[in-house]
């Protein structure tokens, strides 16, 4: 016990400081249950995977500051959980329909998540463009391209280095971000007057804030106004991408035209 | 409510999200997926811009509404994405037969080994899983002689 003592003491201090910290411990249990849970050649070790991405989860969250109010606070962590659970099961299943589908759940937590920051229009707008348009198409292509339904190329991805190689670039990305963030999580630590809490409450709902009644007219005057340009810049890209689409997908094939007259010939 | 709070946290769950969208898109080799794992990694930014624009309103900045604004523009760059990619991987899989994107490895730069899968999975009959659906309506009668022979699909 006095060596380990010792051995922790010897250590240089950020890997001190990496080692008593939750979210150090959150990513690499996150990324060894990955590992275990992505489709790999052999199939065991996907309940332990299971088990240690959920444990992952719960550290990560125990690490996460409090928003200060249990109803506000349970609500949050069950769209978190479901936007990441949902993450978590689109990566590591191996039928691509069950991937567009846990993908669609995915976007639901998702679109929680903008309602609960007060971002109605695009909550719907997520929940309409995405689950409703994008996934349906995407759903659409697995149908055509491969009726199969399932891809056992995918069980073995690009070899066991890469794979290992992509999970530790993502817990370094998580890891690095979160560091980075160290900063604003001293300022949650310091507790709240209610007079700050009120004040932000008020900035929020005042004309002209994202809670305010008039969501959808406020949203459509900064839209049209500041960002007019863009806007119409946005809607000649949609127009490029659909002419563009359906120049692709009828190309090296003869015209309308040309196969009536062949037909009538 | 602590909005200095919300916005780690958003941040934080934004920050995995997209993590997780980068191992998918690293590590799986089916079209779809690969794409889906793109769009993932759209959400999680469009998380952190929201939980922004939260943060700023809540403070009185001025700049509330630009994380929406820029949210509304990932959103339209996804759609457009989404259906240039969407006749791409339908005409590559027409072409190869598979939504394997290792079938168009010889795109590959010269003097790189080719990837060569070494024993590929047999399939089992219990990996041949398909959802299960709700039945929706009353299923109307059928004549058995009238029925079109669908072998795939």
């Amino acid at each position: 016990m006095n060596g380990l003592a010792k051995l922790y003491s010897d250590l240089p201090e950020p890997l001190r400081k990496a080692l008593v910290c939750p979210t150090f411990w959150a990513l690499m249990a996150g990324a060894i249950g990955l590992w275990l849970l992505l489709p790999a050649r052999h199939r065991f070790g996907k309940r332990f995977g299971g088990v240690l991405v959920a444990l992952a989860g719960a550290l990560f969250a125990y690490d996460l500051p409090l928003l200060g109010n249990w109803l506000d606070q349970s609500v949050y962590w069950i769209l978190a959980l479901i936007t990441l659970g949902a993450a978590v099961a689109t990566i590591s299943s191996q039928s691509p329909v069950y991937s567009a589908i846990w993908f669609a759940t995915s976007l639901l937590g998702t679109a929680g998540l903008f309602f609960y920051n007060g971002a109605q229009f695009l909550g719907v707008a997520t929940i309409v463009v995405y689950a409703g348009a994008i996934v349906v198409t995407f759903l659409f292509v697995i149908m055509l391209a491969q009726p199969e339904g399932h891809s056992p190329y995918d069980r073995l991805t690009w070899g066991g280095l890469p794979k290992i190689l992509a999970i530790v670039t993502a817990g370094m990305f998580v890891g690095i971000f979160i560091h980075l963030l160290e900063p604003l999580k001293h300022q949650t630590a310091v507790p709240l007057a209610p007079e700050a809490i009120a004040q932000a409450h008020n900035n929020l709902t005042a004309d002209g804030g994202v809670l305010n009644q008039k969501h959808m007219a406020t949203l459509g005057r900064h839209l049209w106004s500041e960002h007019l340009v863009s806007i119409e810049l946005a809607g000649t890209l949609l127009l490029v991408a659909l002419v563009g689409a359906v120049a692709m997908a009828s190309f090296g094939r003869p015209r309308l035209g040309d196969r009536i007259e062949e037909a009538l010939r | 409510m602590s909005e200095i709070a919300l916005l780690y946290n958003n941040l934080a769950i934004g920050g995995a999200l997209f993590a997780l969208g980068l191992i998918g898109f690293l590590v799986r080799r089916n079209m779809i997926v690969m794409f889906l794992s793109a769009e993932m990694m759209l959400q999680g930014i469009s998380i952190n811009l929201i939980g922004w624009g939260r943060y700023h309103g809540s403070s009185g900045l001025p700049g509330a509404w630009g994380g929406q604004m820029l949210v509304i523009f990932i959103i339209t760059i996804a759609a457009c994405e989404a259906g240039i990619a969407m006749v791409l991987v339908l005409m590559l899989a027409r072409k190869s037969g598979k939504l394997d994107s290792a079938a168009w490895q010889d795109l590959r730069e010269e003097g790189v080994p080719a990837f060569v899968d070494h024993q590929v999975p047999e399939e089992r009959t219990e990996d041949h899983v398909w959802p299960h659906l709700t039945p929706a309506g009353i299923e109307p009668p059928r004549d058995p002689e009238t029925v079109i022979h669908r072998p795939r699909v």
